[in-house]
């Protein structure tokens, strides 16, 4: 018998990477590519992440407003880029005070709206995710429209006691109302995935494609046959190899690209399969969103530090007992208060780590970070309280300028949330007329 | 201990906005029966005449009366949804749908809202159990109702299997697929739940280039699938014909037309082309039908009649192997499948004793896992529930030996056929080496779990000792005997508390080092809220039963210097002291625990969430349980007999045509 021939670009170099954690992210290791596309307009990136549970409300809210602030001692970790960050202040997820504390204000945390309570029939979250509009207006221009992660898997089963199927709370990515995206939860995978499309293989491109043009015409003769309301799902599998398709030819060497990496990745900086230790795991998926916002292999990402209701251990902190959801329900007791907030602080560290990791990416005369925007926030304020008002919220980054960051806003009470998304959107690039229940634009924030 | 249930507070407290998205979303349903019941808003404007009620239907008419009708009647009923026509049993019945769905609202306590009128606690499960028990005995006299035919893709666990058995390889295929979430009856083979991300494709093609590769570097594995290749006699495309036509019938679980074995060909022609190599055009090949949807997706012929229709015998072959085992159908069923017989009852039974019959039977293990770590929640040991650190002695071979006591125990009951009731009380268990240590059971062991007789003296036997329910019903730091509360009401009992009421703090939650007598007392306060009382009156006195079992369920006769205070009660007031009189309290609920089980593994081989159309045969497999000692065979065969299982119900006729889908096909992707 013959043996294998065919070239398998990832089992090779499988075999060929060793495990280094450090990512080495010198600037000298980016090709020429980068320096020449400095003189056209750079692209922004907007990156949201979400952690769950809430945070010490007393220990949150910078002091003073406008660009004259204080940090709050939960945002200190952000004294280094107190000029590269928002704070808005009173701003409410009104679609989300409703059916329970959790599971509502992280599915609707993106949306604005208000999910259909469901244990899966009539799953429904009413709305698309403001990232998902962001990946839209760009879909064309890089490999990937947009890239979910997060730590923890779907959380199992179904929550009889509020109604709602755990679905909700491990999702914050919508593309479309009745479709949560899928969520990589190992570094490691998410990294080879990177590799593959920076340094596609051209050798496979016909065999891929004969091999995919089976699985269309087989999509199609299957979806022929279904009933019309089970078209939709096999739609969905369609656009899912099309959309693989498509990346392939975009990014073969033999096709004309419409898309080129603007940076290198190197085989040895790949990550651990999924370390056991949190930190870790959090460190590696926030290196990974840096990697794919470097090399323009997405513009759009979303992230979750953990999934609703989320009771990660966090005595791995000095001074801190117990899980998150747990001490999140504080009782206002001092106690539980300050490990409540130190575990909110630490949230704020990683957050920091991630601007500081895309400020050291030189982009021409600017970084990766001043051509960014990178949310951070929780769906709900207090968690013993569960209240979507005044949700803990900050923004990075400038957007190539369109920002005007270092200010904390204080608004009027209650005002949409997703006002700050139409900021957002705008300033990606992907204006909207109206977002969910947004009253217009929030003032001071774009220039 | 005696509980009285309280009257007349209000134990929901949800602002106003939470009605008006209440409102908003029955709207949504009243739309859509509008639409498929147009004599729906003619019988709105006009109260129908008046049937003469029972007198003891009188209250529940009066129900309705007193707590709905303010706002859903009159000329703008909230919601637009008048319920006033509702003065008989047969009008509710008549619009099933509808009520299935406010019983959602009204048991969850989403209804009424808080500024209304509230019924009591027992007003409302009275009204809740009457109108259930209406339609139930409605849906049961009006015949067969199954569901539509299934289109689901296979979800991790049935793809790494269908994958595994397909090649004949040992390699977990979908170990980097995303995980799926659960829908229905709480377990991930629900259809509604099982979503494509964009970044399906993707996967699936990773997933089975390097399937394939594995396969072809084990001679063993290539047996199994490359029946033919080329030589001297053989040309190249006669021996792809003969492995095509082998390989397809057991991937698509079918008999394969002639058209479709030419397009593979066609596949393996053009990449022979491009690459003369046997072996690399028919991986390529072998890697197509891996990521088609034919084989991706459970995809039944959809019924365009108006009656149900039994399945055919191929569906019916897939339906039982994904039942009895996640993963596809073997030879042996394809065979009886293809001889056309497999639906008939000896057969059906023939082959359901074969698939069951080995204990030691890795697809049957595969599916006692799958049930009974999504049933219980015990999958989140090591997942979502870690031990602190303060809780000595976890490692992973205690997590081993805890994650498999459940799994292996409800095996045994299953192939077995042994009683259910085993579940809740029984005198063997499954221990490794560890946790024999961790339950002080002498006798030699290893890292596998092992079958062990318990005696009185191990505490044990039975799912309420099994470290892992223990375990998964506590916090990290220490027991809870309101999680474990719970955790029988929902998991054993099928009858889940209603959420508390938002911004009250969970009482004890965040108290890390609260005496056991003291958080006693503390929860008897708590209960003195009458507010609070309604539901933990129901709750805290069942989990106080387990308190004899610490965070990993080691037995404990003291806690932290205190003796164990193990006295609890029932819901409907029966006390007991202790997990041995606990369990022989539940016993007594048995039927109650046994229907919860049905619904559940009914839900779990129909790979969807139940309807009230569905607990008609809910209701008949219990029956027949309890005149077979609730044998377990009596519950699996019972199910795959059972309507549901073997029909799937027509669908609208014009959702069958097929001439203006033809156009959509060509302009819908790009």
């Amino acid at each position: 018998m013959t043996r294998p021939s065919m070239a398998l670009p990832r089992r090779t170099f499988l075999k060929g990477a060793g495990a280094a954690l450090a990512l080495p992210w010198l600037e000298a290791m980016l090709p020429q590519r980068l320096a020449a596309a400095s003189t056209n307009p750079q692209p922004i990136r907007l990156a949201a992440l979400f952690m769950p549970n809430g945070v010490r409300e007393d220990q949150w809210t910078p002091t003073g407003q406008g660009s004259e602030f204080a940090l709050s001692p939960t945002l200190k970790p952000l004294e280094s880029f107190k000029n590269d960050i928002l704070v808005p202040t009173n701003l409410w997820n009104q679609g989300s005070d409703y059916g329970d504390g959790h599971y509502v204000k992280t599915s609707g945390f993106l949306t604005c709206t208000t999910i259909n309570k469901s244990l899966g029939y009539d799953l429904n979250s009413n709305g698309i995710s403001m990232d998902q509009i962001a990946a839209r207006s760009i879909a064309q221009k890089t490999p990937l429209p947009s890239l979910e992660l997060a730590i923890d898997p779907v959380t199992i089963g179904v929550d009889t006691n509020v109604g709602y199927t755990r679905v909700y709370g491990s999702h914050i990515a919508w593309n479309k109302p009745t479709r949560p995206l899928a969520r990589e939860i190992n570094p490691r995978l998410v990294f080879e995935r990177l590799f593959r499309i920076n340094n596609p293989s051209s050798t496979n491109t016909i065999s891929d494609s004969l091999l995919l043009d089976r699985v269309l015409a087989d999509a199609k003769q299957l979806r022929r046959r279904v009933g019309t309301s089970d078209k939709a799902r096999i739609d969905d599998y369609l656009e899912s190899v099309r959309a693989l398709e498509r990346r392939i030819e975009q990014t073969s060497q033999s096709a004309v690209r419409s898309w080129s990496p603007r940076g290198e990745i190197r085989p040895e900086s790949k990550p651990e399969r999924r370390p056991d230790e949190h930190p870790e795991r959090v460190r590696l998926m926030l290196d990974m969103i840096a990697l794919a916002f470097q090399t323009d292999s997405t513009r759009v990402c979303t992230f979750m530090f953990g999934n609703a209701v989320s009771n990660t251990n966090f005595s791995f902190l000095e001074g801190v007992k117990g899980g998150h959801h747990s001490l999140s329900h504080h009782e206002r007791k001092e106690e539980n208060l300050t490990q409540y907030q130190r575990i909110g602080q630490w949230h704020i560290e990683q957050y920091a780590y991630l601007l500081n990791k895309l400020k050291s990416f030189k982009e021409g005369e600017s970084t990766v970070l001043d051509n960014s925007m990178i949310l951070f926030g929780s769906g709900l304020r207090d968690g013993n309280k569960h209240s979507p008002h005044n949700l803990p919220l900050v923004l990075g980054g400038r957007a190539g300028g369109r920002i005007n960051t270092g200010q904390h806003l204080v608004y009027d009470k209650d005002t949409p949330l997703s006002n700050l998304y139409c900021c957002i959107l705008d300033a990606f690039g992907a204006p909207v007329e109206r977002f969910a229940d947004s009253t217009g634009k929030l003032k001071g924030i774009l220039s | 201990m005696k509980l009285t249930p309280t009257t007349s507070t209000k134990i929901i407290t949800n602002s106003s906005r939470l009605a008006c998205s209440s409102f908003d979303s029955l709207w949504g349903i009243v739309f859509i029966l509008a639409v498929l019941t147009p004599d729906l808003t003619a019988s709105s404007r006009e109260i129908p005449e008046s049937n003469p009620k029972k007198p003891s239907e009188y209250r529940e008419f009066e129900f309705i009366k007193r707590y709905c009708l303010e706002c859903h009647s009159g000329k703008k009923p909230k919601a637009s949804l008048d319920l006033s026509r509702f003065d008989s049993i047969d009008r509710i019945v008549s619009e099933a749908l509808l009520w299935d769905k406010i019983l959602i609202q009204l048991g969850e306590g989403d209804m009424p809202p808080e500024e209304a009128n509230l019924p009591t606690l027992d007003e409302r499960s009275n009204f809740l159990n009457w109108v259930e028990s209406s339609l139930q005995k409605a849906a049961c006299q009006s015949g067969p109702h199954p569901g539509p035919a299934v289109l689901r893709r296979l979800n991790r666990a049935e793809y790494s299997a269908s994958v595994r058995d397909l090649l004949d390889i040992h390699f977990d295929a979908g170990e980097a697929l995303p995980s799926d979430g659960s829908g229905g009856e709480g377990f991930d083979n629900a259809s509604e739940t099982l979503f494509i991300s964009p970044i399906h494709a993707e996967k699936y093609m990773d997933a089975a280039r390097v399937a394939v590769e594995y396969a072809f570097a084990d001679t063993r594995s290539l047996r199994r699938f490359l029946v033919a290749e080329p030589d001297e006699k053989t040309p190249p495309e006669v021996a792809a014909r003969r492995v095509i036509e082998a390989f397809l019938p057991r991937a698509f679980r079918r008999s394969i037309p002639e058209s479709e074995i030419l397009e593979y060909l066609a596949l393996f022609h053009a990449a022979y082309e491009a690459d003369p190599s046997f072996t690399v055009a028919i991986r390529l090949t072998l890697q197509a039908v891996l990521i088609s949807p034919k084989f991706l997706f459970i995809a039944e012929e959809p019924n365009f009649d108006a009656k149900p229709h039994k399945v055919t015998d191929h569906e019916l072959a897939s339906r039982l192997s994904y039942f009895l085992w996640g993963s596809l159908p073997d030879d042996a069923l394809l065979k009886a499948a293809n001889e056309g017989n497999l639906s008939d009852s000896t057969i059906l039974q023939e082959q359901f004793k074969r698939m069951l019959g080995k204990q030691n039977s890795r697809k049957v293990r595969n599916f006692s896992q799958n049930f009974v770590e999504q049933w219980l929640g015990t999958r989140a040991l090591g997942r979502e529930f870690k031990p602190d650190k303060s809780i000595s002695g976890y490692d992973s071979e205690l997590e081993g030996g805890m994650k498999y006591e459940p799994v292996f125990f409800f095996n045994e009951i299953l192939t077995k056929n042994r009683s259910l009731l085993d579940l809740l009380k029984a005198d063997y268990t499954y221990v490794n080496r560890r946790l024999a240590r961790h339950y002080r059971i002498k006798g030699e062991f290893r890292e596998q779990p092992k079958r062990v007789q318990l005696t009185d003296q191990n505490r044990r036997g039975g799912l309420l000792s099994m470290a892992a329910v223990l375990a998964v019903s506590s916090y990290p730091h220490r027991t809870s005997p309101v999680l474990r509360g719970k955790w029988i009401l929902e998991t054993i009992l099928g009858d889940p508390p209603p959420p508390p009421p938002p911004n009250v703090p969970e009482l004890e939650e965040s108290e890390s080092s609260v005496s056991a007598e003291s958080l006693r007392e503390r929860l008897e306060i708590h209960r003195q809220d009458t507010a609070c009382a309604q539901c933990h009156d129901r709750i805290d006195p069942l989990g106080f039963g387990l308190e004899n079992y610490g965070v990993l369920g080691r037995w404990r006769d003291k806690y932290e210097g205190h003796p164990v205070d193990a006295r609890g009660a029932l819901p409907d007031g029966t006390t007991f002291s202790g997990p041995a009189e606990l369990k022989l309290a539940l016993l007594g609920r048995k039927d109650q625990f046994v229907r919860h089980l049905t619904k559940k593994m009914l839900g779990y081989a129909l790979g969807r969430g139940l309807t009230y159309y569905d607990y008609c045969v809910v209701n008949s497999i219990v029956d027949k349980l309890r005149a077979n000692d609730y044998r377990s065979h009596y519950l699996l065969f019972g199910i795959i007999q059972s309507v549901p299982f073997r029909f799937k119900a027509g669908i609208a006729s014009d959702e069958g045509e097929h001439g203006s889908t033809l156009n959509q096909d060509e302009s819908i992707h790009d």
